[in-house]
């Protein structure tokens, strides 16, 4: 605890929000460097990593596979220690974060309990974070993310009778009845053919510009972090570092109508050239 | 040519399913070979006059089986309470040293090559021990059973204590849920499937054991009663006893897996029937 609190001063960081004048991020990310320590030998996984998430805004990581994308949404949710650097999450440490369920995680791969159905699965979470819950109250709140995510009319069925995106949308309400302040999303529909990603895609806008939260997204899909985010951060691997951020600059809200908005191709041609540039980077 | 030929093959092959009647059940056809094998098991002993102190024919061990009733039924209870005891105190012991492996990490990986040693004596070899230690009645055979039957209930346990997925222990522990807490609300019930398979395994590992155990020194029970009967050169009473030990064993087997579709509906093995209903 005290350890947690001495690493971002709240004076020191109500201080440094006055002389900036701008609002402190929500996730914060200085100086990050990352080993790993592969057959005895110390490796960088990441270098110099510097990430700032304004509250509400909704961040896509993208690049080449082992850039390191994965391991930086785990240093940010806590499950990693950063070797170097400072990361805070609502201006504390985020292993502090996500016991506070200010962090909502969601992996590529659903993980629910085959054993339980899916209000069962959504509302799982919460009863564990928090004992002193109800099974009333928390059911009640995974019923209302449920219906967030569009399976109210499939609470009570099992997990193997559910498709692969239903799977995903329970992950997703399991993670937003924490009411967590920031979404940690590591390829979430990376498992999922192209259409059902697409209908995933703008049941996650949806989800955002509903209730506001804070969202990061690891992906390798360049549409889907043009038509999702408000910025992009570019990564290249050995070691992995932020090579480029990339604001996109598509109107608010989003719609069926952004992928023909100009600013859509001009982004999405921008990323390409950026990836590309970044494979050419990588040692064979 | 060979073109038109698989054009043919596909078409018969599409139109077949709506022709042909549902096919007979599995039961049907086991039932059907096992009358078959009988039926020319019987014919080989009637037509090469085979001895019976040698092989006896169906109908003989038919006539022994009615004959000594009562004496097989008797047996049949005594062993059937070894068989229960042994598999529910084997259950418990391999359930309670996969939860301590699983638990208890440090310790575990000391204990577990202890196990795998010990599951590398033959344990039909401490049968007399047993016998030494424990007397010819009820107790050397319930724990011959335990030695033997435990292993594969603690193995399949710890495999499924094992087996979660690293991301959901990842995502319990981010939420500050204790290594207990995981144990008892994921690990535990992620086993049972698997638990399941152990039984299964060590139910007819009991049965085994309580017929070695018997073999060793015993006054009643199914392996005492074919002791006996070799003594006596009554080979039909022999495989009418041994009939018994197969009903038994089979019985025993289907409690087993009738609690496991009970307990386990959802388990992989059931996926497609769930999805069906």
């Amino acid at each position: 605890m005290t350890a947690a609190l001495s690493v971002v001063h709240p004076l020191g960081a109500a201080a440094d929000a006055a002389m900036t004048d701008a609002p402190t991020p929500l996730v914060d990310a200085s100086d990050i460097a990352v080993d790993f320590y592969l057959e005895g030998r110390r490796q960088r996984v990441l270098q110099a990593i510097n990430l700032a998430v304004p509250k509400g805004s909704f961040v896509s990581l993208i690049g080449p596979s082992g850039c390191g994308k994965s391991t930086l949404l785990k240093v940010l949710a806590g499950l990693i220690m950063p070797t170097e650097g400072r990361v805070s999450v609502d201006g504390i440490v985020p292993r502090e974060a996500a016991k506070r369920r200010i962090i909502g995680l969601v992996f590529q791969d659903a993980t629910l309990l085959p054993w339980k159905n899916a209000i069962e699965n959504a509302a799982f979470l919460l009863m564990t974070a928090d004992d002193s819950i109800g099974r009333v109250e928390a059911f009640a709140r995974a019923a209302a993310m449920l219906k967030l995510v569009g399976l109210d009319d499939a609470e009570r069925k099992m997990p193997s009778q559910l498709s692969g995106g239903m799977r995903q949308r329970v992950a997703i309400a399991r993670a937003l009845a924490l009411d967590p302040q920031v979404l940690l999303m590591d390829e979430p529909f990376g498992a999922l053919d192209a259409i059902t990603r697409e209908e995933m895609s703008r049941c996650l806008l949806d989800i955002w510009q509903r209730t506001g939260k804070t969202i990061v997204l690891v992906t390798h899909s360049i549409e889907e972090a043009v038509f999702l985010s408000r910025e992009v951060h570019v990564m290249a691997s050995a070691p992995g570092r932020i090579i480029e951020t990339l604001p996109i600059a598509l109107s608010q809200p989003r719609d069926a109508d952004s992928f023909t908005d100009p600013a859509f191709k001009t982004a999405q041609q921008r990323l390409r050239g950026l990836l590309i540039e970044s494979h050419r980077r990588r040692p064979a | 040519m060979s073109r038109a030929v698989f054009g043919a093959t596909a078409e018969s092959s599409g139109a077949r399913p709506q022709t042909m009647r549902r096919p007979l059940p599995d039961w049907v056809l086991a039932l059907a070979l096992l009358a078959a094998v009988t039926a020319v098991w019987e014919l080989a002993i009637r037509l090469l006059h085979v001895s019976t102190f040698v092989l006896p024919a169906p109908s003989a061990v038919v006539r022994s089986l009615i004959a000594s009733r009562a004496a097989l039924a008797g047996a049949a209870a005594s062993t059937a309470l070894e068989v229960l005891l042994g598999f529910v105190l084997a259950a418990v012991t391999g359930i309670v040293v996969a939860l301590v492996i699983a638990r208890f990490e440090r310790f575990g990986r000391a204990l577990y090559p202890l196990i795998v040693l010990f599951q590398n004596v033959p344990k039909v070899a401490l049968a007399p021990i047993f016998i030494l230690w424990f007397g010819f009645d009820l107790t050397p055979k319930v724990a011959l059973i335990v030695v033997i039957a435990f292993f594969p209930v603690a193995i399949d346990m710890l495999a499924g204590l094992q087996s979660v997925e690293p991301s959901f222990v990842a995502l319990m522990q981010s939420v500050g849920a204790s290594r207990t807490k995981i144990l008892l609300r994921v690990r535990i019930p992620h086993s049972l499937p698997h638990l399941m398979a152990g039984l299964k395994v060590a139910i007819t590992f009991s049965v085994i054991g309580a017929i070695v155990g018997e073999f060793a020194g015993a006054s009643h029970g199914l392996g005492y009663m074919i002791e006996f009967a070799s003594t006596q050169l009554d080979t039909p009473l022999i495989f009418a006893a041994l009939v018994v030990i197969s009903v038994l064993g089979l019985a025993f087997y289907y409690v087993v897996e009738l609690a496991e579709r009970l307990l386990v509906p959802w388990a992989p093995k059931f996926e497609a029937h769930h999805r069906a209903s």
